[in-house]
C-alpha cells in the first residue's frame, strides 16, 4: 500500500512543471491527476513484469489518450494537459547513473593497464546501457503521448 | 452580415493577423503542424482563397491569395518558453473566427490582449513549486524524508538562478550549465549535513527542472508528424541543453 501511496509524489513532481509552463489555473487539478494515473500505470506494468520502455509507452498512451478526450471536452489543446504530466516519468536514476558512469571513464588514468581494463569496461557497459535504457523510455514516452494525434492523420494540418 | 465584412477585408490585413496568430502559437510551444494550421485556418477564416505557410525553427511566414491579389509576409519568431494560455487563447480565437462568432476588428483586438496577458505565476513561486517537483521526483526514485528535503532546496535555488539568467539573456547551454552546477553543488552539501540514507535518489532528482521537456516533445510531434527538418531542430536544442546539464553535473561530482 505504502508504495503506491508514493505514487501521488507525481502530483507535486509535475506541479512545478506545468507552473513554469504557464499553465491556465483551472486546468492545474487536471494535469497533476494525469501525473499520477500515468506514473501509476507505468509502476503497474514494471510490476506485471515489463521493462520501463514498455511501461513508459503504456503511462504516456494512458495520459495522451485522456488528455485529448478532457482536451476535447473543455476545447482546450490535448498539450497543455499531456507534457506537464508526462514530466514525472522522466527516467532521471537512469540518465544519473549514465553520467556517473562516465565521469568514471573520464577518471581513469591514461595508459590502461590491465586491472583499469576491466573497470574501463565496466564503467562504460554500464554508461551505454543506462542511456540506452533511458533514451527508449523517453522516446517510448514521447511516442505514447503523440498517439492520438498520430492515429487521427490529417486533423491539425 | 459577418460575411461581408470578411470579404472586403484587403489581403494584407489578413496577412497580417494569420501571422500574428501563427507567431504567438510558434512561440509559446505549439509543434509545426500546429502553427502551419493556425496561420492558414485564420487566413481561410478570413476570407483568404489560398494560404501557404513555411515554419522554420526562428522563422514564420505565409503567402496569402484572393482574386489575382497575393501577399507574402515574414516574421521572426525567437523561442520564448512553453506558455501553455496563450496556445490556448490563439487557438480559441482561431475556433471563433471559423465559427463566425467574431470578425476581423475583435481577432485583432483579441489577440493583442494575448500579447499583453501577464504570466499567472510570479517567479518565486514558479521557483519553490519547481523545488519541490525535484522533492518529489527524489521520493519517487526512493528517497527517504532528508533527501526530500536538500533536493527541494538545492533545485529551488538552482530554478531562481536559471530564472534569473534567463532574465539576463544568457544563452540555453551556459544557464543550462550554471544551474545544475548549482543545484547539485547545494544538494549535495545538505545531504553531507542531513546524513541521507538515499544520497543517490536526491542527486539524481536535483537537477531534473531543467530537462528540456518541451523541445523533445514538441521534437518528437515534428518527427512523426513528418516535419523532419524542425524536429531535428527542436530535438538539436535539447541535446545542447543536456549537454550542459551534464557539464555542470560533472563539475559538481568532481567537487562533492
Amino acid at each position: 500500500m505504502n508504495t503506491w501511496l508514493l505514487e501521488l509524489w507525481a502530483a507535486p513532481a509535475a506541479l512545478g512543471f506545468v507552473l513554469l509552463f504557464n499553465v491556465p489555473p483551472r486546468s492545474l487539478a487536471v494535469c497533476c491527476t494525469l501525473a499520477v494515473i500515468g506514473h501509476a500505470v507505468r509502476k503497474g506494468v514494471m510490476l506485471l513484469g515489463g521493462d520501463i520502455v514498455l511501461g513508459s509507452l503504456l503511462g504516456g498512451l494512458v495520459i495522451g489518450l485522456l488528455a485529448e478526450w478532457w482536451g476535447a471536452r473543455h476545447h482546450m489543446i490535448p498539450t497543455v494537459y499531456s507534457i506537464g504530466a508526462a514530466i514525472p516519468m522522466v527516467p532521471g536514476t537512469l540518465m544519473y547513473k549514465a553520467v556517473q558512469a562516465l565521469l568514471g571513464v573520464a577518471n581513469l588514468a591514461s595508459p590502461l593497464t590491465s586491472g583499469n581494463h576491466a573497470i574501463a569496461q565496466q564503467l562504460l557497459v554500464e554508461a551505454g546501457v543506462n542511456s540506452v535504457k533511458a533514451s527508449m523510455a523517453v522516446m517510448a514516452l514521447a511516442f505514447g503521448i503523440a498517439a492520438p494525434i498520430l492515429f487521427r492523420p490529417g486533423r491539425n494540418r | 452580415m459577418e460575411n461581408d465584412q470578411t470579404q472586403v477585408l484587403p489581403v494584407q490585413e489578413i496577412m497580417d493577423l494569420a501571422l500574428m496568430a501563427g507567431l504567438y502559437s510558434h512561440q509559446s510551444g505549439g509543434d509545426t503542424n500546429r502553427t502551419s494550421g493556425i496561420i492558414r485556418r485564420m487566413a481561410l477564416a478570413l476570407g483568404a482563397a489560398r494560404a501557404d505557410t513555411v515554419i522554420s525553427s526562428i522563422n514564420i511566414g505565409v503567402t496569402v491569395e484572393r482574386n489575382g491579389q497575393r501577399e507574402t509576409g515574414f516574421r521572426k519568431a525567437p523561442h520564448m518558453g512553453a506558455n501553455f494560455t496563450m496556445l490556448t487563447a490563439v487557438a480559441q480565437v482561431v475556433e471563433a473566427v471559423e465559427a463566425g462568432r467574431i470578425g476581423a476588428a475583435e481577432v485583432r483586438r483579441q489577440l493583442e490582449e494575448i500579447a499583453q496577458h501577464p504570466h499567472f505565476y510570479p517567479r518565486w513561486l514558479i521557483a519553490a513549486t519547481v523545488g519541490l517537483s525535484c522533492g518529489g521526483f527524489a521520493a519517487l526514485f526512493g528517497g527517504d524524508v532528508a533527501a526530500i528535503a536538500c533536493t527541494t532546496l538545492g533545485s529551488g535555488v538552482g530554478m531562481a538562478l536559471r530564472l534569473f539568467l534567463h532574465k539576463r539573456h544568457y544563452v540555453p547551454f551556459m544557464f543550462a550549465l550554471a544551474s545544475s552546477f548549482t543545484a547539485m553543488m547545494v544538494t549535495g552539501l545538505l545531504l553531507k549535513l542531513a546524513h541521507s540514507q538515499t544520497p543517490d535518489a536526491a542527486m539524481a532528482a536535483s537537477v531534473l527542472f531543467l530537462i528540456p521537456g518541451v523541445p523533445f516533445i514538441n521534437g518528437a510531434a515534428d518527427l512523426f508528424g513528418t516535419n523532419y527538418l524542425n524536429g531535428m531542430v527542436r530535438i538539436m536544442m535539447g541535446i545542447i541543453f543536456v549537454i550542459g546539464i551534464a557539464a555542470g553535473v560533472s563539475l559538481a561530482l568532481r567537487i562533492l
